[in-house]
């Protein structure tokens, strides 16, 4: 069961004047509807189970962990590591976390699950006009109540654990407190997959997503935010990535 | 209905032209600048035969794709230098430590960019080769970048290796043009990963790395007084290294 927000057709201010790749512009869209919560493991299950799929880092063993005491932007080579053990076989399974964002998948999972089930990811823009929710500016709230909304890391840096919010990896979708529009998770959680191209994109396999994850603190990758766009490989599976589901309306 | 059908022209005319007038005007400067920021130092050595065997094992169009070991070994010591510097064995997340920004050449960053610009990264078998070869790099590092260049992958080896000792050769590099700041990023990366008491009591310490704020898109504004201070303070740490 999915829950969904309509975006009402329009024209939408998106972007901020100091980034190249997403300069403040209006953009104008069709009506969508985007899901409230991000993809969890329970609904994920679900299509493993209706399909026999098998992901990208349980073909490729390429699932890209977490655990404290990794420097900055450093991530483990866990062959262990997929959306079951989303940290490897010895940091245990997502038995517990049935309703937590699914993660260490791929883009390519993330649409086989979209196919599946009849939807799509939004695309770039469609997924900063949800999450501005129609505010202006990076920050849907004041940047200081960042914490209320989104999971993110609170410690100066990755080399001890942090779970000064409850939670030091991915928290339960809707854990936090809502965009304007009703959105959970928009920031913080997991990075959401979204589809489309930037400017400065130059190879086929560079897909993007938004909305920062757990990882990301205010001194390190601060993109639980409306507005930054990371990067990342078509086959790369990381256990702070996920995905939200968008639809036409017919 | 006409009035209505009025405003909502003036209203799609002012949107049109909000959008043409708000986009940012990087200048050209801004966007070579960006370039070069990004830009892969290839060394020399062996450079042809490594970017064949790259290409014969496709390497690219793969994940988690290092060289087949037998091929590995049969490189000599340059040649693995060279492999490890133009190629990352995996694929990592740029949650984009450094977007894009407008006037970044007016700027000294916190960290430059990572190695490579294609979401790959070195591997932990990459990193673990790199810092056992240390003193078979480190001079090649150093005939490469005299050459003129210290790219993005370059950098990111010599923070790897903490690399001191190439601080007069990177001094020297920035000083012919003082145009890549990333260069000083380094040499102030270097004083913080060593502990270097005059610079980690510093200002600029505080504003890149020590401020509760500080990110890694935390700048210095590049005017010639903070750059002679940068190479003047590395200069010193250089000197109490090697005493």
């Amino acid at each position: 069961m999915i829950s969904w927000v309509t975006i009402p057709a329009g024209s939408y201010q998106v972007g901020v004047p100091e980034l190249i790749d997403n300069p403040r512009r209006n953009v104008v869209i069709k009506a969508f509807e985007i899901s409230k919560y991000e993809v969890t493991n329970q609904q994920f299950y679900e299509f493993v189970q209706a399909t026999g799929y098998i992901t990208d880092a349980e073909q490729r063993h390429n699932g890209r962990a977490f655990a404290p005491g990794l420097k900055e932007f450093r991530w483990l080579s866990d062959k262990t590591a997929n959306w079951h053990f989303p940290n490897g076989r010895s940091r245990g399974g997502i038995q517990a976390k049935m309703d937590h964002p699914v993660t260490c998948i791929s883009f390519r999972d993330a649409e086989a699950f979209c196919r599946w089930a009849g939807v799509r990811l939004p695309t770039l823009d469609e997924w900063e006009i949800a999450a501005r929710g129609g505010t202006d500016g990076r920050y849907f709230c004041d940047s200081r109540s960042l914490r209320q909304y989104a999971n993110i890391w609170g410690g100066r840096d990755h080399l001890t654990a942090d779970t000064s919010d409850g939670y030091m990896t991915t928290a339960p979708v809707g854990a936090f407190k809502p965009n304007p529009l009703g959105l959970y998770d928009v920031y913080g959680n997991v990075f959401e997959f979204s589809s489309g191209r930037l400017r400065s994109d130059t190879r086929a396999t560079q897909r993007h997503s938004r909305g920062g994850s757990w990882w990301c603190s205010k001194n390190s990758c601060c993109f639980f935010n409306s507005v930054d766009v990371g990067t990342v490989s078509v086959w790369a599976s990381f256990s702070n990535q996920g995905f939200r589901l968008a639809r036409d309306i017919r | 209905m006409k009035r209505a059908s009025v405003c909502a022209i003036l209203l799609l005319a002012s949107a049109a032209l909000f959008a043409q007038n708000d986009i940012p005007k990087a200048s050209k400067a801004s966007i070579a600048y960006r370039a070069n920021r990004e830009t892969l130092t290839k060394p020399s050595f062996g450079l042809a035969k490594v970017e064949a065997l790259i290409k014969k094992y496709k390497l690219r169009d793969k994940d988690e794709a290092p060289l087949p070991a037998a091929e590995y070994k049969k490189l000599t010591i340059k040649e693995k230098f060279t492999y490890h510097m133009i190629y990352g064995e995996v694929s990592s997340q740029n949650c984009d430590v450094m977007p894009t920004l407008v006037d970044e050449e007016k700027h000294i960053y916190a960290y430059p960019p990572g190695a490579f610009q294609d979401e790959r990264s070195w591997s932990d078998s990459q990193m673990a080769e790199i810092k056992k070869n240390r003193n078979a790099f480190l001079p090649l590092i150093q005939q490469t970048i005299l050459k003129g260049k210290i790219g993005c992958n370059l950098k990111q080896a010599i923070l790897e290796l903490e690399a001191f000792e190439l601080i007069p050769s990177m001094c020297e590099v920035y000083k012919r043009k003082r145009y890549d700041h990333d260069i000083l990023s380094v040499l102030m990366i270097l004083m913080k990963e060593g502990k270097f008491k005059p610079f980690m009591e510093s200002a600029s310490y505080k504003k890149l790395y020590g401020d509760e704020e500080s990110s890694y898109q935390s700048f210095l504004v590049a005017n010639k007084e903070n750059q002679d201070l940068i190479m003047s303070r590395a200069t010193a740490f250089y000197a109490s290294k090697r005493r």
